[in-house]
């Protein structure tokens, strides 16, 4: 019983250091442009599918479909930023979701339109079995997403507070007035962090396709509502949070999972959701947008 | 012609589902819960009808009635947060109530065979039409029997007291409570009408199509829900109606001889109906030129 309980906690933590990134990417055009992006799971999907097409007929290493992924995820975010979000000024957050909704089913129905089938082949991040100690197993890739999500929420942290372009997109959380005013191209820093958002999201994708080893075209709504989910869970516009969310969503999700079956799994996880948002602490609901 | 009352018919349950979150909106807050009420009243009304022999009608009041006392249950607690954050606690519910469907299984044998709802293969045979022998006209007949009931009951509220609160809290919700209107009985009102016609909605749609799963439940009816009336315009409950026809009738059925590319398109002219209607189709200098119109050839009687 105890055994089962430490595994499932391994479990749960390996689950949550796939969503890891995925948040932190989410909440970073949260927490800057106040935006939710629908399409951004989406636009991740569209990345694994155009890295899975190259594999498919061209054949490439692991680090060049990392690329492909990285690069095509930030293509489709940047077309996602100017039809959705840049037309979209103050204070129709509202329209820019539903917009950015509309564009969701366009990226997903380009991607299927490359790969029709349901399920693809993705090269695999790591050949080896999982790592045993004690009894237990510990995957190696949820090792590997661990280090990466820490690895870039140091990064950013890095670009956020040491560099101009982090001074001018923490100026734009305060005020996106003041910023302007003082002589921030907003527009310019959106794009910025919108791209950055989409990179991220691109190498979350990667990592998770790579260590399920297949792509699906579920990928994209599983990407936006993990994302969003871990985000929230987080406390919005926090990157600690939203990497503490991630990893608090995959604990609950897997112990769900052990105590009341893998149907109610996702069921849980929202239930969870709500309550906190609608009744939960000030910290979560403090802050909206 | 029976394509086009399918067709009539769809366009009915969406103007419905597109009107529940337009009184919402008219408050200023953005539901995506209305997919869960809809779901409620979906599976409430096919139950009633297929297990427990009630007639249509009564039926659809007591789905209505549920998706109401749901919506002012969820109302509660949800409306102490706004905006962004409203969004994402809604949709929680609206995923919650779909994940309850795909794991819900109440099956009793009637006949022979077991009907009712059965988890992740849905509720199948829901056949109250069919066996009371209405043709496709009689049923797209009753379910614009409530859309128009529904927009009349709207149109009303526009034109009495309770609409100019609703607008007022929608425009500034602090100069609203300071001239002494309760913020959360206005929400959680407006949400608990919502929620009785999203519950009528999906009662009705649980008949038509005669099959209903947790699937068609999820975050892609919650938005076209929400994008009916943004889309649309929020002046006027016309604004509803014209952006289900512009998107059931011409973009998802006007475009089918596109095939695969339809969604490609389908996309993109939301989106640049959305960028050159930011405030809808029905936007207000587009009603005000409208009713001149209207004043003009009625023969200055300004009926409209």
């Amino acid at each position: 019983m105890l055994a089962d309980l430490v595994q499932n906690t391994l479990d749960g933590l390996a689950a949550g250091a796939s969503y890891a990134l995925l948040a932190v990417g989410f909440t970073l055009v949260f927490g800057v442009l106040r935006r939710v992006n629908l399409s951004y799971g989406p636009a991740i999907m569209l990345g694994c599918y155009a890295a899975t097409f190259v594999h498919l007929h061209y054949g490439a290493g692991l680090l060049a479909l990392a690329a492909i992924c990285v690069l095509a995820s930030v293509a489709a975010g940047a077309y996602v930023e100017r039809l959705c979000f840049a037309p979209h000024g103050k204070g129709s957050a509202i329209a820019a979701m539903v917009a950015s909704f509309a564009l969701w089913m366009q990226l997903e129905e380009v991607a299927m339109l490359a790969l029709p089938r349901h399920l693809y082949p993705f090269p695999p991040l790591y050949e080896g079995g999982p790592l045993a100690f004690a009894g237990f197993t510990v995957r190696v890739e949820a090792l590997v997403m661990l280090a990466a999500a820490v690895t870039v929420c140091a990064l950013l942290w890095g670009i956020l507070y040491r560099t101009r372009f982090g001074v001018a997109a923490r100026a734009m959380i305060d005020s996106p007035v003041a910023a302007e005013l003082a002589g921030i191209n907003v527009p310019r820093i959106s794009m910025g962090v919108f791209a950055l958002a989409s990179a991220i999201g691109g190498l979350a994708g990667f990592l998770i396709s790579a260590s399920v080893e297949q792509v699906t075209p579920m990928l994209g709504m599983w990407s936006t509502l993990k994302g969003l989910l871990a985000m929230m869970l987080g406390g919005l516009g926090s990157l600690p949070g939203a990497v503490i969310g991630a990893l608090v969503l995959g604990l609950v999700e897997a112990h769900s999972q052990w105590f009341l079956g893998p149907q109610l799994r996702d069921f849980i996880a929202f239930l969870l959701l709500f309550i906190l948002l609608a009744v939960g602490p000030r910290w979560i609901r403090s802050r909206h947008g | 012609m029976d394509f086009y009352f399918g067709l009539a018919q769809i366009i009915g349950v969406h103007t419905l589902i597109g009107l529940s979150a337009y009184i919402v909106l008219l408050t200023g807050q953005v539901s995506l819960a209305q997919a869960g009420f809809f779901a409620v009243g979906a599976y409430a009304a096919g139950m009633l009808t297929v297990l427990a022999g009630w007639a249509i009608l009564p039926a659809l009041a007591a789905s209505a009635l549920l998706g109401a006392a749901v919506a002012c249950a969820v109302g509660f607690p949800a409306l102490r947060v706004k905006g962004l954050m409203l969004v994402i606690a809604t949709l929680a519910f609206g995923e919650g109530v779909r994940l309850f469907f795909f794991n819900f299984d109440y099956q009793v044998a009637k006949g022979g065979v077991k009907l009712g709802p059965l988890g992740g293969e849905g509720f199948r045979q829901i056949r109250y039409f069919p066996e009371n022998g209405w043709t496709t006209m009689d049923v797209m007949l009753f379910i614009w029997a409530f859309v128009v009931l529904t927009m009349a009951l709207l149109w009303w509220f526009d034109r009495s007291r309770y609409g100019a609160v609703l607008r007022a809290v929608g425009e500034d919700e602090l100069a609203a409570q300071s001239v002494g209107l309760n913020l959360t009985a206005v929400k959680v009102s407006a949400m608990t009408v919502g929620g009785a016609i999203a519950g009528l909605g999906g009662g009705i749609y649980a008949h038509y199509t005669t099959h209903i799963e947790h699937a068609s439940f999820g975050i892609l009816l919650a938005t076209f829900a929400i994008a009916y009336p943004i889309l649309g315009g929020l002046g006027s409950v016309f604004g509803t109606l014209l952006a289900a026809v512009f998107v059931q009738g011409f973009l998802v059925e006007g475009l089918r001889f596109l095939g695969d590319w339809r969604n490609l398109l389908f996309g993109a002219l939301i989106v640049v109906a959305m960028n050159v209607r930011p405030r809808g189709f029905l936007d207000a200098p587009t009603l005000l030129w409208l009713k001149r119109l209207f004043a003009r050839t009625g023969g200055g009687s300004g009926a409209a």
